[in-house]
């Protein structure tokens, strides 16, 4: 069907454009969700590791410069202890304890001056220079004597080494301050990259959101536009199937009409003609000398090959469609139909059909008669019955016929033959549903309700 | 030797001719009228009151059967025979429903025409053998295949006799005198017997006198 081929490839192709914009566009909808979701991971490991870094290596700076100036203390301390202690072997190993202690101050602030931030530098600068000069103030007094120590002790430790080394705690509380000034700018510079950050995440976001939009939007288009289509298909089949059904209803009406006349002509005109012959040779036979044997038996031969004819006309006209249908109504054609089955197969048919009305519409009539032959027609031929029931009960509405067979019966769902699609089509044009149910040696029972468009008053036949 | 006046309703000349010259060759016979349709039939009939109605049952205007109706109710002493071509006992009923006294088929019509016709002025009905058999071999299938019971032999001997000559069209006033027994007592056979048998009008009884073969 050319028809049903456009139908098919227009759908198709509406599909495959549609489809293959929605694929693009979700698609890349989902790269931009990972590609945001993979940069903001990113970002957030760079502004943790920044943070660490720059609060590991405040804590470290901070625990040095703490030790120095413990060293510190501790060098002063143990400078005074040496000059305050009479003892010579505790001054001696005071002494020594200030040297160590000398080193291990250096070594701390070798190790303070690595990767120093520049404006650190200069102060710590500085403050080796001045820790230099404090070494060198106290260089010539481990060298002196007891009475020198006790003698000039005490004044060495207020006029030289005392300043210096309050200039020194100063010195080195001052490189603490600019250490936490650091850490704070290095605080700031973090944020600054969080803010950057931010600042991006959000630039992505309203694109997606833009992005999502137009997709939504065309997305939301696409399935109208399909609907449109689809409904529009939908009214074209719905149409078209009417369009069948009314011509097939008419087709089924017009083949209905022809036989009715059809039968009619030859029952009526010919076979009364017929008849009328067969009176012609009555009196013909009459009126023939009666001696005359050998011109009697041929009239007579004659005669009988003209009801042979009749026979053949009725026949005919009974078989196109049964006058009683119109001249006596449904019930009358119905029994005259079992007897005529009954009488030519041997089965047994029975007809409970009280209260029917004679005046069915014409159209319910042929189509219940025609439905009942057509199952008579099966049940005879194909399944072997032996007994078929015939009921129509008229009800207010609607009028229920049901035919049953004890033949060998079917499988309505494989084995629908013409005849069962003709019954439905004619069940179906007047508003009715066949039911169909048989199973395999089961027999079979059809069923349907006509509704009735107007009343008909109920007559018993 | 009484003349029995006889009305030829049918729409086909020729058939009507054919009828025409078969009932002229008894001398006692006499075709009155002719007409080719209902409405002419029932119009001759009202006027010429015939003994007898041959009718055929397919008429324009108004049909064979309606006119029979109509003749049956307006001139009590017509008896009407149905000329068809139908064979169906829903016909054979439907004629007798409508007052009919005989059914003929068209195919035999010249051979039973003359039977018939003496059959329903003596007051009995009259069906074609074709018929008879028909509707009798029709009853015996339908019997067999019920498996029940012929009714007929619940009837008493008094009741078949009853039966037979309301069959024949007799009325109870008749039936009461040929027996020689009261009214009532034929009123009371006749309720009897059509209980029995289940049938509620004399068409009825009449048909299923032919399918019994109590008459012909």
């Amino acid at each position: 069907m050319p028809v049903r081929a456009s139908l098919t490839r227009a759908y198709k192709g509406l599909l495959t454009s549609s489809r293959a914009v929605l694929s693009i566009g979700f698609g890349g909808l989902l790269i931009l969700m990972i590609v945001i979701a993979i940069s903001a991971n990113r970002a957030v490991a760079r502004i943790e590791a920044g943070n660490v870094g720059i609060r590991r290596e405040f804590l470290d700076r901070d625990h040095l410069l703490h030790r120095l100036r413990s060293d510190l203390y501790q060098y002063s301390l143990g400078v005074r202890d040496y000059l305050l202690n009479t003892d010579p072997r505790v001054a001696e190993q005071r002494r020594t304890e200030v040297l160590k202690t000398e080193t291990e101050m250096d070594t701390a602030l070798q190790k303070y001056g690595q990767n120093l931030p520049r404006p650190e530098t200069a102060a710590v600068k500085e403050l080796q220079r001045d820790l230099q000069l404090y070494y060198a103030t106290i260089e010539p007094v481990l060298h002196w004597d007891a009475p020198t120590r006790d003698a000039r002790g005490n004044e060495f430790i207020s006029t030289q080494m005392l300043p210096r080394h309050e200039q020194l705690v100063r010195m080195a509380e001052r490189i603490s301050a600019m250490d936490s000034r650091q850490l704070l700018v290095g605080e700031a510079h973090v944020a600054s990259v969080f803010a950057g950050f931010r600042r991006e995440l959000m630039l992505t976001a309203l694109a997606i959101l833009l992005f999502g939009a137009a997709l939504a939007w065309l997305s939301i288009a696409r399935v109208e536009a399909l609907e449109r289509e689809s409904d529009c298909r939908y009214r074209e089949v719905v149409t078209a199937r009417e369009e069948l059904h009314r011509l097939s209803s008419r087709l089924v009406a017009a083949q209905e009409e022809e036989r009715r006349k059809l039968s009619r002509e030859l029952h009526d005109e010919i076979g009364a003609a017929m008849s009328a012959l067969l009176m012609e040779m009555g009196s013909l036979d009459s009126a023939l000398p009666p001696g005359d044997t050998a011109l009697h038996e041929r009239v007579q031969a004659v005669r009988k090959l003209a009801e042979n004819n009749v026979g053949l006309v009725r026949n005919l006209s009974l078989l196109l469609r049964p006058p009683m249908l119109d001249d006596l109504g449904l019930v009358p054609a119905l029994k005259w139909k079992a007897r005529e089955v009954a009488r030519r197969t041997g089965i047994k048919i029975r007809v409970e059909a009280e209260e029917v009305s004679d005046d069915l519409p014409d159209e319910h009539r042929t189509c219940i008669f025609r439905v009942v032959q057509e199952a008579l027609h099966n049940a005879t031929r194909h399944a072997g019955a032996s007994h078929v029931r015939i009921q129509v009960r008229q009800e207010a509405t609607q009028i229920h016929v049901q035919i049953s067979d004890d033949g060998t019966g079917f499988e309505p769902r494989l084995e629908k033959g013409v005849g069962i699609l003709g019954m439905e089509e004619r069940v179906r044009n007047l508003g009715g549903k066949l039911h169909i149910e048989s199973a395999p040696g089961r027999g079979a029972r059809l069923s349907f309700e006509l509704p009735l468009e107007q009343p008909v008053p109920v007559q018993p036949a | 030797m009484s003349v029995i006046r006889i009305l030829l309703a049918e729409d086909h000349a020729i058939m009507r001719t054919g009828l025409r010259l078969v009932l002229e060759r008894q001398a006692d016979f006499q075709v009155i009228g002719e007409a080719s349709d209902g409405r002419e039939a029932l119009a001759q009939a009202q006027k010429e009151r015939p003994n007898v109605v041959v009718m055929d049952i397919g008429m324009p205007n108004l049909n064979g059967i309606e006119a029979t109706r109509q003749v049956s109710a307006t001139v009590p002493d017509c008896a009407v025979v149905i000329l068809s071509m139908h064979s169906d006992e829903g016909y054979v009923l439907r004629a007798l429903k409508a007052g009919a006294k005989g059914y003929l088929l068209k195919e035999s019509a010249e051979s039973d025409l003359i039977a018939a016709i003496r059959a329903v002025v003596a007051g009995k009905a009259y069906f074609s053998p074709a018929v008879s058999r028909m509707l009798v071999e029709d009853y015996v299938r339908q019997l067999q295949d019920r498996e029940i019971e012929d009714s007929y032999e619940l009837l008493t001997t008094r009741e078949r006799e009853v039966l037979q000559l309301i069959a024949e069209g007799r009325s109870n006033k008749e039936i009461a005198n040929q027996l020689n027994v009261s009214l009532y007592t034929i009123e009371t056979h006749r309720g009897n017997l059509m209980e029995k048998l289940n049938l509620h009008t004399v068409p009825e009884l009449i048909l299923y006198a032919v399918r019994k073969g109590v008459i012909a």
